[in-house]
C-alpha cells in the first residue's frame, strides 16, 4: 500500500493548482484523476479570462487569478497560449444599457476596473463590433487561455515538481481510519494512504463528498461551445453582452470561439453530452450580432463541458467539518479564471498560513 | 431563424443515397414503412454512381455505364414514392433519433424511429513532404472528376498510392485524352499477380481490371512498383516529384502537372461516433469501424449500417448489404416473420460471402507498408486543417499523452473542419509505431457535431436581435 502526504482527488485546474503549490513547498503530493489531468471542464471550457461575467463577490479572486494566468511562464509553463486582450461588454437596447451601467457599477465596487464607454469609443477599441450598440463596458483586464492546452501545461509542471500522478484511477471508497488517515480504495483494487485529503472533482464533487457521508447538492450545467474554422482576423477583443450569455474571441490560429454558457444536454452518470441545435443557433445569432463578420464563417466543431454549481452559485473551498485534514475545492463561478489563485489559497491554508476562506465555507450547506 | 422542425415522424431515415442506401430504402418502403432518404448530392448515386453536376445540360459524349445506373437509382426511388431530401448535408444526429441537416437555405430537423447509415467511405492518403501544395489531389476525388464530371484534372498527371483505383484512374485519364506520366505503386507486381485468383471471383470487376491494365500497357505508362512519393515541390509549369523505391532505396525525379494519390478507403464513422456506438479497429476493413452483428445491426438499438460503413466490400456488394441491414430492421420491427428473415438473409449472405473474397484481395493491395509510415519526415504536416506536424504529435506523446483524444487536445490535431477524417489514420499509425502499441489502445477521436462544417449565414439567415430566444444571464 503506497503512502502520500497529500492525496488530491480530481486533477482539474483547482486540484492541480493546489497540488502544484503544495509540492513547491516540499510536500509529497499525489493527484488522482479518473481520466487525465485537466481533461474535464478545465480542458474544454472557453478559456475566457473576463471580469464582465464574473460574480461581483468573486472579482477580487478573479483579478488575482487573471494575474497568475498572465504570468504562466513563472509558475506553470511557457507552452500555453495566453493572451491579454481588452474586454468589451456590449449593450444593444435601452434596457440593456441600464443593466450594463448598473452591473458595471457593482463590479467596480468589488474592484474591477470597468468603465462604461460610448459607441464611438468602443469602436475605437475594436472597429469590428456591431455599430448599432448603445454603449459598452470596457475593461483592460481581460483575455483568454487556450483551454485545450491546460492539460499539457499542468502535466508538465506537476511532473517537474515531482507530483505523483495517477491517471485513469477511479475511486470506489474512502475510509477514514483510527490514525486519522485516509485510505483511498480504487476500482482496480489498489489502495493509497494519505495524511491529507483534498476533494477537487468538479462536477462530480457531490458524488465524491458522499464517500465522507456528506450530502450537498452540486448541480451539473452542461454548456455548449462552438468553434469556427480558421478565419482572417475579424476581431481583437474579448466580447461579452450586457444581457444574455456570450463570450467571444479569436485565437491566434484564426478560429473564433463562441461560448457563454448556453445549455446543452448532459449528465455525470455516464458522462454523456449532446448538443441542442436551437441553443447553438441562439448562441451563434448573439455572436454574429456582436461581430457581424462572423457570419461569413463556418462552424467547425461543437462540444460540451460540465460546469459545477452549488445552490447559491458560490464556491465551496476549505476544511471539511468533522474530518481532520480533509479539504474541498470546487464550484467556483468563472472557476477557470480564479482556479489557479483559489488553489494557491487553499494550499496556503493547508500550509498553516492565515487565509480567510469563510465566504466559501461548506458549512453553509450542512 | 430558419430552424425548420419537420413535424413528420419517419419510420426510417436512410442517410446516404448510394447503392446500399437506395436498396435499403426500397426494401423498407416495399413493406409500407415511411422512409426518408437524405443525401448531400443533388441526386441518388453515391460516389461510384455519382450524378453529373446539376449545371450540366447534357451528358458529354463519353457516356459511361455508371451514369446509366445512377439514373435508374433515382427513378426507382421515385417509383416507390420514397421521400428524398437531396442537397441536404447531415450535420448532427442525436439519440431518439433526431437528424439535423442543412441545404442552401436553412437547417432542418427530422425525427425517426430507426436509422440506416449508408454514408460509405472516404479515402486515405498517407502524407509526404509537399502533399498539401496545390496540384495534389485524392485518387478517389480524381475518379469523381472523371466519371461524374467528365474531365481530367490536368493534361499530365502522376498517379500514386496503391490498389485498383490506380489502374482505373489511369484507364479513364487515357480514355479522356490525358497523359499519365507515371504510376507510383507501393505494391509489387508480384502482389498483383498473387491477388489474381481472389480477384477473379468477381467476374465483372475482374474483366474491367483486365481492360484497364491492357490500356496501361497500350499507352506505355511507366509503372514504378514498390515505390512511394517522397517529396513534391511546385516548380514553373508543374510539380517536381521525387520518388523512392522502398526496396532498393533509390530515388528518381519525375515532372508532371498533378498528383492524384490514394491509399485505399476508410469507412465513415462520423454518425456512429456521434451516437456513441461501439467501434472496433480492423485494418483489413479500413481502420476504425462501427461494431456490427452478422446482420449489420450496430450496438445502438435501431441503428443499422448499410454499405461500406462497417467494413469495405465494394460497390457491387453495397446494394446487398443494404438489403441485409434493412431486412434486419424489418424483422426487429416485427414486419417480417422469423422464417422470412432467415430465408432472405441466408440468400443475401451467400451472395455477400462471394464478394468478401474479392474485398479481402483488394484490401491486401491497399495495405499500408510499414515503411510508408516510418518514412514520413518529422516536419511533414499530418493534420492539414491545423498544420500539425509529425514532430508535434510525437513531442506530445513524449510529454505523456496516452490516447488520441489527449493528443487532439494538446496539439489541436483533428480539431479543424475535417474533424480528423484525413489525419486520424496516419496519426494513430505514427503513435502506435512510436510507442510500439496497438492502435486499439489509442482509441478513436470522440465524435463531435457538426460532422460537416455548417455555414453560419445559411443556418441563421436574416434575423432580428429582438427575436433571439435568449437564455438568462448568469447571476451578478
Amino acid at each position: 500500500m503506497t503512502q502520500t502526504d497529500i492525496a488530491i482527488i480530481g486533477g482539474g485546474v483547482n486540484g492541480s493548482s493546489t497540488g502544484l503549490e503544495l509540492a513547491k513547498n516540499g510536500l509529497n503530493v499525489t493527484i488522482i484523476d479518473k481520466n487525465f489531468i485537466c481533461r474535464g471542464a478545465s480542458g474544454v471550457n472557453a478559456g475566457t479570462l473576463t471580469m464582465h461575467m464574473t460574480r461581483a463577490q468573486l472579482i477580487p479572486y478573479a483579478k488575482k487569478g487573471w494575474e497568475l494566468w498572465m504570468n504562466t511562464s513563472e509558475w506553470l509553463s511557457k507552452e500555453i497560449e495566453v493572451e491579454k486582450k481588452n474586454g468589451l461588454c456590449l449593450a444593444f437596447t435601452e434596457d440593456e444599457e441600464k443593466l450594463l451601467i448598473e452591473r458595471s457599477k457593482v463590479r467596480k465596487k468589488y474592484g474591477a476596473d470597468i468603465k462604461v464607454i460610448s459607441r464611438k469609443e468602443a469602436q475605437r477599441v475594436d472597429s469590428n463590433i456591431n455599430p448599432n450598440i448603445r454603449c459598452a463596458a470596457f475593461c483592460e483586464m481581460d483575455g483568454y487561455v487556450s483551454a485545450n492546452q491546460t492539460g499539457y501545461a499542468y502535466s508538465k509542471a506537476l511532473k517537474e515538481n515531482k507530483v505523483n500522478i495517477l491517471e485513469n484511477y477511479s475511486v470506489s471508497e474512502i475510509e477514514y481510519n483510527n490514525n486519522n488517515k485516509y485510505v483511498i480504495v480504487f476500482e482496480n483494487g489498489e489502495k493509497l494512504i494519505a495524511s491529507n485529503l483534498i476533494l477537487a472533482t468538479g462536477v462530480n464533487l457531490g458524488k465524491t463528498l458522499k464517500f465522507l457521508q456528506i450530502d450537498i447538492n452540486i448541480k451539473c450545467l452542461p454548456q455548449q461551445l462552438i468553434v469556427s474554422e480558421r478565419m482572417p482576423k475579424i476581431m481583437d477583443t474579448v466580447i461579452t453582452v450586457a444581457n444574455g450569455k456570450l463570450s467571444l474571441k479569436q485565437f491566434n490560429n484564426g478560429t473564433v470561439l463562441i461560448g457563454g454558457g448556453w445549455p446543452g444536454i448532459g449528465n455525470i452518470e455516464d458522462n454523456y453530452t449532446e448538443t441542442k441545435p436551437e441553443n447553438l443557433i441562439g448562441n451563434m445569432m448573439l455572436a454574429c450580432h456582436a461581430i457581424p463578420k462572423l457570419k461569413n464563417s463556418r462552424v467547425a466543431r461543437v462540444w460540451l463541458g460540465l460546469e459545477a454549481e452549488t445552490d447559491d452559485a458560490m464556491p465551496i473551498i476549505g476544511e471539511i467539518p468533522n474530518f481532520k485534514n480533509a479539504y474541498v475545492i470546487g464550484s467556483i463561478h468563472s472557476g477557470y479564471t480564479s482556479g489557479p489563485y483559489m488553489g494557491k489559497l487553499l494550499a496556503e491554508k493547508i500550509l498553516g498560513k492565515d487565509v480567510d476562506l469563510s465566504l466559501f465555507d461548506i458549512k453553509r450547506f450542512l | 431563424m430558419i430552424l425548420i422542425n419537420n413535424k413528420t415522424k419517419y419510420d426510417v431515415i436512410v442517410i446516404g443515397a448510394g447503392p446500399s442506401g437506395v436498396s435499403s430504402a426500397i426494401n423498407c418502403a416495399k413493406r409500407g414503412l415511411k422512409v426518408l432518404i437524405v443525401d448531400s448530392n443533388h441526386e441518388a448515386g453515391g460516389q461510384i454512381y455519382r450524378a453529373p453536376p446539376k449545371t450540366y445540360k447534357s451528358i458529354p459524349k463519353n457516356k459511361l455505364e455508371e451514369n446509366e445506373i445512377q439514373k435508374k437509382m433515382s427513378i426507382e426511388l421515385k417509383n416507390y414514392q420514397i421521400e428524398t431530401a437531396y442537397n441536404h448535408t447531415v450535420w448532427q444526429v442525436s439519440p431518439g433519433f433526431k437528424v439535423n441537416a442543412f441545404n442552401d437555405f436553412s437547417t432542418i430537423q427530422w425525427e425517426t424511429k430507426s436509422l440506416i447509415i449508408a454514408t460509405g467511405t472516404y479515402e486515405k492518403i498517407i502524407p509526404f513532404e509537399g502533399w498539401t501544395i496545390p496540384g495534389v489531389i485524392g485518387l478517389a476525388a480524381c475518379t469523381v472528376m472523371l466519371k461524374s464530371h467528365h474531365f481530367i484534372p490536368s493534361k499530365k498527371i502522376i498517379l500514386a498510392g496503391n490498389g485498383p483505383l490506380l489502374i482505373l484512374v489511369a484507364y479513364y485519364i487515357s480514355k479522356f485524352g490525358g497523359k499519365v506520366d507515371a504510376i507510383v505503386d507501393t505494391c509489387s507486381k508480384l502482389d498483383w499477380i498473387r491477388s489474381t485468383l481472389s480477384l477473379i471471383t468477381n467476374q465483372k470487376n475482374f474483366n474491367d481490371g483486365i481492360k484497364w491494365i491492357f490500356k496501361i500497357f497500350l499507352n506505355r505508362i511507366p509503372v514504378h512498383s514498390n515505390c512511394k512519393i517522397e517529396k513534391a515541390v511546385e516548380v514553373d509549369g508543374g510539380i517536381k516529384v521525387k520518388i523512392l523505391n522502398l526496396k532498393t532505396g533509390e530515388y528518381k525525379n519525375i515532372f508532371s502537372e498533378t498528383i492524384a494519390i490514394g491509399h485505399g478507403l476508410t469507412p465513415s464513422t462520423d454518425i456512429t461516433r456521434l451516437l456513441r456506438a461501439e467501434h472496433i479497429y480492423d485494418e483489413h476493413k479500413g481502420g476504425w469501424i462501427a461494431k456490427v452483428d452478422r446482420f449489420l445491426r450496430s450496438s445502438v438499438n435501431g441503428v443499422y449500417l448499410a454499405g461500406d460503413g462497417a467494413g469495405i466490400s465494394g460497390a457491387l456488394a453495397a446494394s446487398d448489404k443494404g438489403l441485409l441491414a434493412s431486412t434486419a430492421l424489418l424483422y426487429d420491427k416485427k414486419i417480417i416473420s422469423k422464417k422470412e428473415f432467415d430465408t432472405n438473409t441466408r440468400k443475401i449472405k451467400k451472395k455477400l460471402d462471394k464478394y468478401e473474397v474479392f474485398a479481402k484481395a483488394i484490401s491486401k493491395l491497399n495495405s499500408i507498408p510499414k515503411k510508408l509510415i516510418e518514412n514520413i519526415h518529422e516536419d511533414t504536416i499530418i493534420c492539414r486543417c491545423e498544420d500539425i506536424t509529425k514532430k508535434e504529435i510525437l513531442s506530445a506523446v513524449d510529454q505523456g499523452a496516452k490516447d488520441i483524444n489527449q493528443i487532439k487536445s494538446w496539439t489541436r490535431l483533428g480539431m479543424g473542419p475535417c474533424q480528423g477524417r484525413t489525419c486520424q489514420y496516419t496519426a494513430s499509425k505514427i503513435i502506435a509505431e512510436y510507442l510500439n502499441c496497438e492502435i486499439e489502445n489509442l482509441g478513436y477521436l470522440t465524435g463531435r457535431s457538426p460532422i460537416r462544417p455548417v455555414p453560419i449565414d445559411r443556418v441563421l439567415g436574416d434575423f432580428d436581435y429582438e427575436k433571439i430566444t435568449k437564455v438568462e444571464a448568469a447571476p451578478l
